[in-house]
């Protein structure tokens, strides 16, 4: 097929790529046998990568005049939307403790696992030619082409569901003054077990007014057709798109760490990796919950309870309702007000609280240490 | 300045339309520039003087007439039939904002859609409140428009360097000047121009927020005088506490220091010998911190009274029958404390795994409480940074702590000559309350003594 050889000249043009300037990538439209599309596939699997490389796109191509369809896959990851709160989404300790990394992307939406049976494609256009459906016509077309008995309908909530009730594919986009990008997963073959296990709450009690998801029963594409390998996957997809927009693009390879190309897009990169993006900018929240505490050396129980309010991902008010017979109000005071105004994490607070257990001996400091543990344990 | 640059010269006639139109007293203030190669009869009560850089106009974008003129922002239209979206607020009250800044983002239904600010000014009133819901045409917030005070003298810097160069034709993507302020949300400094320098490499984090968030980069492109401007930034509880404690313990013990310096070079040759062995088998590196922890233990054990401390609420002498040494360690979050314990009972390679296994605890977030909790002596590596010779506090509630400090190449005296010898001076701070002075000056010659020739822990000598 034409488009099968057409895929083997990106290496011609690989060359032209080593003259680093991003201009040889994103040629004046009219120059080009290709037309205002182009396909890129990332090469690279580091999520922070990725989205930087979204960023980059939608900050420095000119969408009034090219639309581009972006192909990328993730090592495994959580990805939170814009305004969510991570805390209540996925559960955060099994994602330490299973090297998964957290990301918030700039689009909307909700919380999705990534990993490398997952496809995602962002579909870039200007402003004005935005339009959700037709990009996931172009899926679900793709689709029907190469696996004709599958049952893939678009849904109003811009889903796509398989045979009527697996959820394949989700949706999220973002709006800018003059450009868009609408981008949605694609669940080819993906690890559903590590999917329900990490996408659920670290800890209870949370309320907040941040975007919330709405989970779905998920199927894997390849649950309901085996033989569809990844590669026929993609290559059908660049085919759909250029046949409903009607372009000739052939997928190309992109390095999305290459400054050369994308200048800047190392620095996009770092702003998304960090820890104020994505836990800093969560909404205002609160967590209300009930501690269990217990002093082993005395066989002794209490219960406790623990208020906090996060802004910004910083403590804002943080107060530990421990009946005074139990441990000092000073103590508790004191665990409280240590807190204020550090990161809500388990590993600033520790470092915190050891620095008050320092001063305590004996059964305060046995208790303290326990109030402590039950406290870490119940912020996730 | 009298510069002949296109911008100038384009607005000047615009200028010159406000300053007819509008109220003489334009004319008359100090922010008025007039470029004076164009010499023009102007309103009567404005004495032109040409080639007086004294008398000078500059015009703003943002007019001089429109100052001060509040505007209400409202919700943009929604695509695609979507009706309703949640407000998310990016910038407060009293915020300055440049045009195009994004100062919300409004999500409707999966998608993020920014609301950029229509012209500079400063953020008066927000209308709806954080996740608040709102409908096309639904008032956001109200802007009183006219650059805030620290934007002024930078606005028409990044303008005429921007305008000046025209926009290349060529292919290249060049971001139009407007974006230039805010493509990517307001958190990060704002992209310089394309045919300007490289990006500023410090990382975003180490980013103070000031009041003027284009002033970092107005200044390095400008290089403009330096700001003689203070921030105050609150003190979080952790410093006031972990400050707290210090001053007491230094109130309360009797410190000082004794100092001896060690001859690394056996141990040199021994880590030399047997790293690549110590690696293969316990599938870690060796170190110089495990003979460091090794020797202190060992000391330790022989001198009670440095593993003690005092209880000043009971005024006893805690004496404790095992070694938990606390190794001090700097990470980007902050210094830990993390604790091996029983030292006593380990040997060089039980001491690198429980170091390794601290360190991964660390750098994957995951120390806890009992991580970090207790110790009984502390040994702190100063080395790491280069440091030659020092004196550490000690870290309450112990009675002393151990610094490390760089090894550097000395010329030492060995019987009778001068060879250089790989040398480290160590220091030893102790409460003299509890150790005497020939106690602590014998508890550092062991861990000397171990350091030189580990065959001493052999022979517990």
């Amino acid at each position: 097929m034409l488009l099968q050889l057409r895929r083997l000249r990106p290496l011609r043009t690989g060359v032209q790529q080593a003259r680093s300037t991003s201009s040889c990538l994103f040629p004046d439209p009219s120059t080009t046998t290709s037309g205002s599309g182009l396909v890129l596939q990332s090469q690279s699997t580091d999520v922070f990568q990725n989205l930087a490389l979204e960023d980059w796109i939608d900050a420095h191509v000119d969408l009034q005049r090219r639309a581009v369809l972006l192909l990328w896959r993730n090592r495994p990851a959580v990805v939170v939307g814009r305004h969510q709160n991570p805390w209540t989404e996925c559960n955060l300790p099994a994602m330490r403790r299973a090297g998964v990394p957290l990301a918030r992307r700039r689009s909307g939406g909700g919380t999705v696992y990534h990993d490398l049976g997952n496809l995602n494609l962002t579909f870039f256009a200007s402003r004005k030619a935005y339009d959700r459906q037709r990009n996931l016509k172009v899926v679900t077309d793709a689709l029907r082409r190469v696996r004709p008995e599958l049952d893939v309908r678009a849904t109003d909530r811009f889903d796509i569901l398989l045979n009527g009730h697996y959820k394949i594919s989700g949706t999220a986009s973002r709006l800018s003054r003059k450009s868009s990008y609408h981008h949605c997963t694609l669940l080819h073959s993906a690890d559903r077990a590590a999917l329900s296990s990490l996408l659920r709450p670290s800890c209870p009690g949370i309320q907040s007014n941040a975007t919330p998801s709405v989970p779905s029963p998920v199927a894997n594409l390849t649950d309901h057709a085996p033989s569809l390998h990844w590669e026929e996957l993609l290559e059908a997809l660049a085919q759909q798109y250029n046949s409903e927009f009607g372009f000739e693009a052939a997928p190309r390879p992109v390095d999305p760490s290459d400054e050369a190309l994308f200048p800047g897009v190392g620095s996009m990169e770092a702003a998304l990796r960090s820890w104020e993006w994505t836990f800093g900018k969560t909404p205002k929240f609160r967590l209300d919950t009930r501690l269990e505490l217990r002093d082993e050396q005395l066989g002794a129980r209490c219960g406790a309870g623990l208020h906090v309010e996060v802004k910004n991902g910083l403590v804002e008010s943080c107060r530990v309702d421990v009946p005074d017979d139990w441990l000092p109000p000073r103590l508790s005071g004191a665990l409280g007000e240590l807190l204020l105004g550090e990161r809500f994490c388990p590993h600033r607070a520790a470092a915190a609280l050891t620095a008050l257990l320092r001063c305590e001996s004996g059964q305060p400091h046995r208790r303290l240490q326990n109030l402590g543990e039950v406290l870490l344990a119940g912020m996730g | 300045m009298l510069s002949h640059s296109r911008c100038l010269t384009r607005n000047f006639g615009r200028s010159l339309s406000v300053i007819r139109q509008g109220n003489n007293a334009f004319a008359r203030r100090a922010t008025a520039v007039l470029s004076a190669c164009h010499p023009v009869t102007l309103n009567n009560n404005v004495p032109y003087n040409p080639g007086s850089s004294v008398f000078q106009i500059q015009y703003f974008r943002t007019s001089v007439a429109y100052r001060d003129e509040v505007v209400t922002v409202k919700t943009p239209a929604f695509a695609e039939s979507v009706t309703e979206g949640d407000v998310r607020w990016e910038k407060a009250v009293g915020d300055t904002v440049s045009e195009d800044e994004v100062v919300c983002e409004i999500e409707t239904d999966k998608t993020s859609v920014q609301v950029p600010s229509p012209a500079a000014g400063v953020i008066e009133e927000l209308l709806v409140p954080d996740g608040g819901k709102v409908e096309g045409g639904t008032p956001l917030f109200k802007l009183k428009k006219g650059a805030g005070a620290a934007k002024a003298p930078e606005a028409p810097k990044v303008e005429a360097p921007a305008v000046a160069a025209p926009p290349p034709p060529s292919a290249a993507p060049t971001p139009p000047p407007s974006s230039t302020v805010g493509p990517i949300p307001t958190t990060l400094p704002p992209v310089p121009p394309v045919p300007a320098h490289a990006m500023d490499t410090k990382p975003v984090s180490a980013i103070k927020p000031t009041a003027a968030p284009a002033a970092p980069a107005a200044h390095a492109e400008g290089g403009a005088k330096s700001a003689r401007t203070e921030s105050r930034v609150k003190m979080n509880r952790m410093r006031l506490r972990i400050a707290q404690r210090l001053k007491e313990a230094q109130n309360t013990c009797a410190m000082l220091t004794t100092f001896n310096e060690v001859d690394m070079s056996n141990i040199t040759e021994m880590r030399k010998a047997y790293k690549d062995a110590f690696l293969k088998k316990h599938n870690i590196k060796l170190g110089f911190m495990s003979a460091f922890v090794k020797a202190a233990a060992h000391a330790l054990v022989d001198q009670p009274a440095v593993n003690a401390v005092i209880d000043d609420t009971t005024k006893e002498i805690v004496y404790r029958e095992y070694v938990d040494i606390s190794v001090a360690v700097a990470t980007p979050k902050g210094l830990v404390v993390p604790v091996i314990r029983n030292v006593e009972e380990m040997n060089f390679a039980d001491i690198e795994k429980a170091i390794n296994l601290l360190g991964e605890k660390a750098r994957k977030n995951e120390l806890a409480v009992e991580d970090m909790d207790g110790g009984t002596f502390t040994i702190s590596n100063g080395g790491v940074f280069g440091s030659m010779f020092g004196t550490p506090i000690i870290n309450p509630p112990q009675s002393a702590i151990l610094g490390m400090h760089g090894i550097f190449d000395r010329p030492v005296a060995i019987g009778g000559k001068v060879e250089i010898r790989p040398m480290m001076y160590v220091a030893l701070t102790y409460d003299h309350r509890l150790v005497d002075g020939r106690e602590a000056v014998t508890f550092l010659r062991k861990i000397k003594s171990v350091v030189e020739d580990p065959r001493v822990l052999l022979l517990d000598m």
